[in-house]
């Protein structure tokens, strides 16, 4: 950030249909946001020259947010509230800003801000009978990898009738996803045993995921 | 009250997980979507392959803003979904659906498929069958929507007849509400499927194919024309529709912006229609005729209003010949101008050899250095007046010079193999112009960086297009473009210069499918029964499954695509007209074995190709073409 330029965080909601797109689908659509908003946005030098954006922690296709962020750097101070309505009238409803404020050089990227998130699944019946498994095995860069859920989960997994809430962290050496999680214990439920492979063929008796939100964010 | 399928099919892409590949194709709600929820009368147009490459398509996006304009009328999107949805959908018995509302196309009116290019043609019965659509307007009743087309297949539409139950020639600003209009009316009237075709049939511009009946080659010769009408009351031939109101419309309207990536993501503005420069083998310049360009004004207004209400990063000024427009730089340097420090890029679609200049160069590519490309088509000066590219040695020469002076290192050429008249010299004429093209562009480059200069040809095989001069021209044997592509190869000595070539199986395709006739639409049908569909995507294309279904329909392949006819042979589109006459096309064709050119009209004198006299409408410029 340069002297005489200004960085705004924008928290907004990613819900409904819209938690089928990509990181880089958001991204894209978030910009396309700002410029449809018309803030002072700074563009950075060079041949090719772009938007000056930072993005939060990425989300799963399938898993939204409801209070997601990003961070726009700009070349005018533009009323906080002023900006949040600009930003409002020019996004869908299913990726909408909800709140604007002016950050200082020192606060961490939007990307590492927040590393312990919470989330709530709702399903079409009673979570009762799903269990944690002590290790899920992940592909990652083709080599398969046992994660313990154990490493992740902060504090209790809460079962509520049709609800399930819970926090992960995401750590240096990597993360698990929630949605990985919350397939493993699905499969669990039904055969006995673990399986991630999201496409795998499954009978019609089992629990639905209806909704698997990120409620929350925060640094510790 | 249409269906909305939406939980259904949310439902699939969840449980699917990954299996299923980019969701993001089959959501809606795109920004910039119309909706009209209320519309009593309902269209759904559809792009026939998916929504990567279709959400980009003018057809779709022009004439669905013109029905949307039309009180009570809404305009739906849809696509073919891919192989992996299509699956999952059939086992869960989701049928094809629209965008907007996500509503079962079978619910609709009625249905527009535009037909872009020969490949999509078994697309259509993909589509038609997921959407539980008859696939022929023979077996459709009164339940089922109208089911109509358009493009630039329609310029030889027999392949396509039995599926559609009417098609629209030219341009379908108007002619397509004016026809979802009486739809309508006839609807509410109570008018049977037959009576209703009947009427469509007297609207100029439109073929209703199964009104007529197609007699023998041998018949056809002797009357002139392969097609009887079953009434005495609809025309024998069709004349295309041309929109007058283009060049005085705004250049604005309304974009979808995808949440999906695109390879061409951008606002677009056409900025002029048509291009008489006369190529011999090229089918979009004898479609769009005549020239009429739209006023700078009204682009620049229309650029700067379309990015602020879509928020892309790129506007292209699209048409056939986009330097041509006699205001280009103009707009260009207004352009520029205004979006300065926004990270925006002016481009255009393609670069021309003739009337590209550093000045124009530096104008579209702001600080980008991408690669270039031009196409001279041919490689000798014979054969490049043999199809009347008017594009010399020199213009080429000098455009690779000024680009390369300017800091561009990339530089593709493209060139056509088999056209007609081609010698080994012809042949041997593309690695020596390559070559030298190579020189040019060291010369031009300091000598650090010569390293980085990247020379390729990229050629394909000659396909001989309905409604074109060379119209009556076969089709090389592929075993032949195989010799002539070995020639060039091995004509090439520089080592740093690529050949890419094309391989010859679907050019092959596309011939027999520009100018079959009706029996072709059996081999289309068998074509997909044998599981051929996204043709346009080579993993996915079989040229033995449509040779096999030639053979299954008793169509000769070869033949279809590789015979040449003298040019006074009546071809089976001879009932369509773009307005252009024949004898036009005789004298352009003769004009070629003479290796003698013809002008450009909107830079010199009419060279009575017939559309303006005939069909009453006239060139459209802003100012003199230079
Ligand atoms: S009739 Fe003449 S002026 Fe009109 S498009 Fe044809 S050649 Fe050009």
């Amino acid at each position: 950030m340069m002297e005489g330029e200004f960085k705004i965080r924008v928290t907004y909601a990613m819900r409904g249909r819209l938690v089928m797109l990509s990181h880089l689908e958001v991204a894209r659509a978030l910009e396309r946001a700002v410029r449809r908003a018309d803030l002072p946005f700074a563009v950075t030098q060079g041949f090719s020259p772009h938007m000056k954006l930072a993005f939060g922690a990425a989300l799963p296709v399938g898993v939204g947010g409801d209070h997601e962020i990003f961070d726009v750097t700009m070349t005018e101070y533009v009323d906080p509230d002023e900006a949040l309505r600009r930003l409002q009238d020019a996004s869908p409803y299913d990726l909408m800003p909800e709140s604007v404020e002016y950050i200082t050089r020192e606060v961490k990227a939007a990307s590492v801000a927040y590393p312990f998130g919470t989330y709530r699944a709702v399903f079409d019946g009673p979570v009762d009978g799903l269990q944690v498994p002590d290790s899920i095995t992940v592909i990652r860069k083709k080599k398969e990898k046992q994660l313990r859920p154990a490493d992740f989960l902060v504090g209790a997994l809460e079962k509520n009738g049709n609800e399930m809430l819970f926090t992960l962290e995401a750590k240096p050496s990597g993360s698990l996803r929630p949605d990985v999680l919350v397939n493993a214990m699905l499969d669990g439920a039904e055969d006995g045993l673990v399986n991630t492979d999201l496409g795998a063929a499954r009978s019609d008796t089992r629990l639905h995921v209806v909704s698997l939100m990120r409620i929350a964010q925060r640094a510790e | 009250m249409t269906t909305d399928l939406w939980p259904q099919v949310e439902r699939l892409l969840r449980e699917s997980g990954r299996s299923i590949e980019r969701p993001t194709r089959y959501l809606n709600h795109e920004w910039g979507c119309t909706y009209k929820p209320d519309a009593a009368y309902r269209f759904c147009m559809v792009y026939p392959d998916t929504y990567e490459l279709g959400q980009a398509n003018q057809a779709v996006r022009i004439l669905c803003n013109r029905v949307n304009l039309v009180e009570g009328m809404a305009a739906e999107r849809a696509y073919v979904p891919a192989d992996d949805m299509a699956d999952a959908m059939r086992a869960a018995g989701i049928p094809a659906f629209s965008m907007e509302s996500c509503a079962p196309i079978a619910e609709f009116d009625a249905v527009g498929i535009t037909l872009p290019h020969e490949l999509a043609a078994t697309n259509v019965l993909q589509l038609l069958d997921l959407a539980g659509i008859p696939l022929r307007t023979e077996n459709r009743t009164e339940n089922d929507p109208l089911v109509m087309g358009g493009g630039p297949c329609v310029l030889n539409a027999e392949p396509y007849a039995p599926f559609f139950d009417v098609l629209m020639l030219g341009e379908g600003e108007e002619v397509l509400p004016e026809l979802l209009r009486m739809h309508r009316d006839m609807l509410a009237q109570g008018v049977s499927r037959a009576d209703m075709l009947h009427a469509m049939a007297k609207v100029p511009g439109v073929y209703v194919p199964s009104l007529y009946d197609v007699v023998s080659e041998a018949e056809a010769q002797e009357r002139g024309s392969w097609i009887v009408p079953k009434y005495d009351d609809i025309p024998t031939v069709i004349e295309k529709r041309i929109w007058e109101g283009f060049a005085t419309s705004d250049a604005y309207e309304p974009q979808v912006v995808p949440y999906a990536e695109l390879i061409h993501d951008r606002l677009n503005i056409e900025i002029l229609r048509g291009c008489t420069r006369g190529c011999r083998f090229c089918q979009a310049g004898m479609m769009y005729r005549p020239v009429r360009e739209r006023s700078a004004d009204n682009i620049v207004a229309a650029a700067i209003r379309g990015l602020s209400e879509t928020g892309y990063d790129e506007v292209s000024l699209t048409s056939l010949s986009t330097t041509d427009h006699s205001q280009i730089e103009d707009i260009l340097r207004r352009l520029n101008r205004t979006f300065e420090g926004t990270g925006i890029s002016v481009s255009i679609p393609s670069q021309r050899l003739d009337s590209f200049g550093v000045d124009m160069a530096e104008l579209v590519a702001g600080g980008k250095r991408g690669g270039l490309t031009f196409a001279p088509e041919a490689g000798t000066q014979r054969l490049r007046d043999v199809i009347n590219k008017n594009v010399t040695e020199e213009d080429l020469f000098t455009a690779v010079r000024a680009s390369f002076e300017a800091g561009w290192r990339r530089c593709k050429l493209y060139f056509m193999i088999g056209l007609p008249t081609e010698t080994d010299d012809d042949i041997k004429g593309i690695a020596s112009l390559v070559q030298r093209a190579y020189d040019v562009a060291k010369q031009a480059t300091p000598e650090g960086q010569r390293g980085n200069i990247r020379m390729s040809a990229s050629c394909a095989l000659f396909v001989p297009k309905a409604q074109t001069p060379f119209q009556w021209d076969g089709q090389i044997a592929p075993e032949e473009a195989i010799r002539r592509i070995n020639l060039l190869r091995n004509s090439v000595k520089y080592r740093a210069i690529d050949i890419h070539w094309h391989a010859p199986d679907v050019s092959q395709v596309e011939a027999m499918m520009s100018r079959g006739g009706r029996e072709v639409a059996d081999v289309v049908e068998a074509a997909w029964r044998k599981g051929e569909h996204f043709d346009a995507w080579t993993e996915k294309f079989s040229l033995d499954a449509w040779k096999e279904a030639c053979a299954e329909c008793g169509v000769d392949f070869e033949g279809t695509a590789q015979r040449t006819y003298d040019t006074d042979y009546i071809p089976p589109w001879a009932h369509l007209s773009l307005g252009i006459q024949t004898r036009y096309f005789q004298r352009e064709r003769q004009l070629a074995d003479e290796a003698k050119t013809t002008p450009d009209c909107t830079y010199e004198h009419c060279t009575v190709c017939g559309v303006c006299m005939g069909l009453g409408s006239k060139i459209q410029l802003q100012g003199v073409r230079s």
